[in-house]
């Protein structure tokens, strides 16, 4: 076989190894090691490169601030924040038709830009607003379903660790794309709100309806929600202006939160352990998926197939546009099966080099922002797309008197509503790359 | 704010002088001695859609067989950051600004990879009983974060 034909080969093989539930870590690394001992004839070049590669891979300035960030999503979900967040969302909104699930949206907008965790974020506002829901008699598959697609926000809207790889993987400013990322995550969030007050009206048995509240109360809710909005503005704005490195950010970030919670006494010896346990947990299988596809990515490289594939795409002359589509309705597929991080380790490097190729009439930094925030989206939707989407899971989990198949048929606004802005934000770059003009 | 820094610096508030190489030997340091309990927890994000049908057998056995991989690529990894400290060792490599044996790092690092090691070691040996016995002992359940 030739190392084109090998590296070909190892697509197929590595799905498989996936699919029966070895570790994606696991998987990448061991597809990249027998991958290198078919290209090279033995296993020198592997072992030796064991020698120095998980080290170097691990002793990253950049990648450290992936344990800070998934540590401030820890003391986030903590503080009392999530409630002063609805508390302050449902008093704008709640009276309106749906308007407790606006609420709840909004309120996981606020939680996603303190919070880089999608699943954090849906956990966290599902305790606080589900209960608010079922007593104001919003039905069950409607209240799953606007949580599961609310908790995406928290990886859409900065800080987020998805973006902080894509960063990382393509060589990007980790500020600017954070940049990017803020106008796509308030269209996710409107385009949610306009999901549900479309669906309420389909639908108007399935909300109830809740009193106004006073103007001096609703600003008093909204005055509470100051601790958040001071972190973010810290964080994403100290990282922007270039107070702090990001991962000085991320520290103040965890810092912040962590201060917050403890002020709002919930964090306690045992909430503290606990957060501690859990990041060191997700840190390290986050680092080891990173280790097996730097492993298996060098693998690639070697065989030349990221390169001919870029070659023979650009070569074809196919229109950008349908490159771009077929790439993102992959991501749409394969986001219903592979977790996000995973995901964009694995392919990146396949389709970046593609990407940035082509004629979009747009610079490459440009390209590279754009397509990151537009993998991200895609790749989010797989969290809230049946059969197994992640998001749903966890939410389900949390209110066992709702058939997983009543929140599957509500969640379907909400997939066409990501849909709808992917489209969008397709047809015009612009509005990703608002910020970013020099 | 150029009056701010000036008075937070001669408070002596300042860069810690290499920072950076600091940072890059802690989080390499963290992390290997976080993989042990991400070892044990069955803490590795695992795709597990296409395997849920399958008997409760079938799975005991594919969960031996992947532990057991995985023991075998973790003492590897452990052996050959061993190896590696000892080039750096020979070499007398050292951190720019600090100046500090580049070895000492990875010898921090190689206390958390044979652990790791000693336990993908034992898990696959409890997994070996697992199918033998034909119940659960330690957890399968994967846990994603993201």
């Amino acid at each position: 076989m030739s190392n084109l034909e090998i590296g070909l080969a190892s697509f197929p093989a590595l799905l498989i190894l996936i699919f029966i539930r070895v570790p994606i870590g696991l998987a990448m690394f061991l597809v990249g090691l027998v991958g290198l001992y078919f290209t090279t004839g033995s296993f020198n070049l592997p072992l030796a490169r064991l020698k120095s590669e998980t080290f170097s891979t691990f002793s990253s300035y950049s990648l450290s601030i992936v344990p800070m960030f998934l540590l401030m999503g820890h003391f986030a979900t903590l503080g009392g924040m999530s409630s002063a967040l609805f508390k302050a969302a449902e008093s704008f909104l709640g009276h309106r038709k749906g308007g407790i699930a606006m609420a709840a949206i909004g309120a996981c907008a606020g939680f996603g830009s303190i919070c880089g965790s999608s699943l954090a974020t849906a956990a966290t506002m599902g305790r606080v607003a589900l209960p608010q829901l079922r007593k104001y008699g919003y039905s069950g598959g409607f209240s799953t379903a606007t949580l599961a697609a609310g908790g995406t926000l928290g990886i859409l809207i900065p800080p987020s660790i998805v973006l902080v790889i894509y960063a990382i993987l393509t060589e990007q400013n980790i500020a600017k794309l954070f940049l990017a990322a803020f106008i796509p995550g308030i269209l996710a969030a409107l385009g949610y709100v306009i999901a549900i007050s479309i669906y309420v009206r389909l639908h108007p048995e399935a909300a109830g309806v809740k009193a106004a509240v006073p103007y001096a109360e609703r600003f008093a809710a909204l005055f509470k929600v100051w601790p958040v909005l001071l972190v973010f503005a810290l964080v994403v704005g100290g990282i922007y202006q270039g107070w702090f490195t990001p991962t000085e950010g991320a520290a103040v970030g965890a810092a912040g939160t962590g201060f917050i919670a403890w002020m709002n006494k919930g964090l306690t010896r045992s909430t503290l352990i606990e957060s501690f346990l859990v990041t060191a947990k997700s840190s390290a299988m986050i680092f080891f998926i990173i280790l097996g596809a730097g492993f298996y990515n060098g693998f690639l490289a070697l065989t030349q197939v990221p390169q001919e594939i870029s070659n023979f795409v650009v070569s074809q002359g196919f229109s950008p546009w349908v490159v771009l589509s077929i790439i993102l309705l992959f991501y749409l597929v394969f986001g219903c099966l592979m977790d996000s991080l995973s995901m964009i380790l694995l392919t990146i490097p396949i389709f970046f080099p593609v990407i940035v190729e082509l004629d979009f009439g747009m610079s490459q930094e440009q390209i590279a922002i754009w397509f990151g925030i537009l993998v991200l989206i895609v790749v989010e939707v797989g969290l809230i797309t049946p059969p197994v989407g992640m998001n749903l899971f966890v939410i389900n989990a949390m209110d066992r008197s709702t058939p997983l198949v009543q929140t599957y048929k509500v969640v379907m606004y909400f997939v066409a509503s990501d849909i709808a802005r992917v489209i969008l934000l397709v047809a015009f770059p612009a509005i990703t790359l608002f910020w970013l003009r020099a | 704010m150029p009056g701010l820094s000036a008075w937070a610096l001669d408070l002596g508030v300042g860069p810690i002088n290499g920072d950076f190489e600091l940072v890059e030997a802690g989080v390499a340091f963290a992390i290997f001695a976080f993989l042990p309990l991400c070892q044990i927890s069955a803490g590795h994000a695992s795709v597990d859609i296409f395997t849920a049908k399958l008997p409760m057998r079938i799975n005991r056995v594919l969960q031996l067989g992947i532990d057991v991989i995985f023991a075998i690529v973790l003492i590897s990894i452990a052996y050959q950051l061993y190896n590696g400290m000892l080039s750096k060792q020979s070499y007398g490599d050292t951190t720019f600004l600090l100046q500090f044996p580049i070895w000492w790092a990875y010898a921090a690092s190689l206390s958390g990879a044979v652990l790791t090691a000693v336990i993908a070691f034992y898990v696959a040996g409890i997994r070996a009983v697992e199918c033998l016995r034909g119940e659960d002992i330690l957890s399968q359940e994967p846990g994603l974060d993201l």
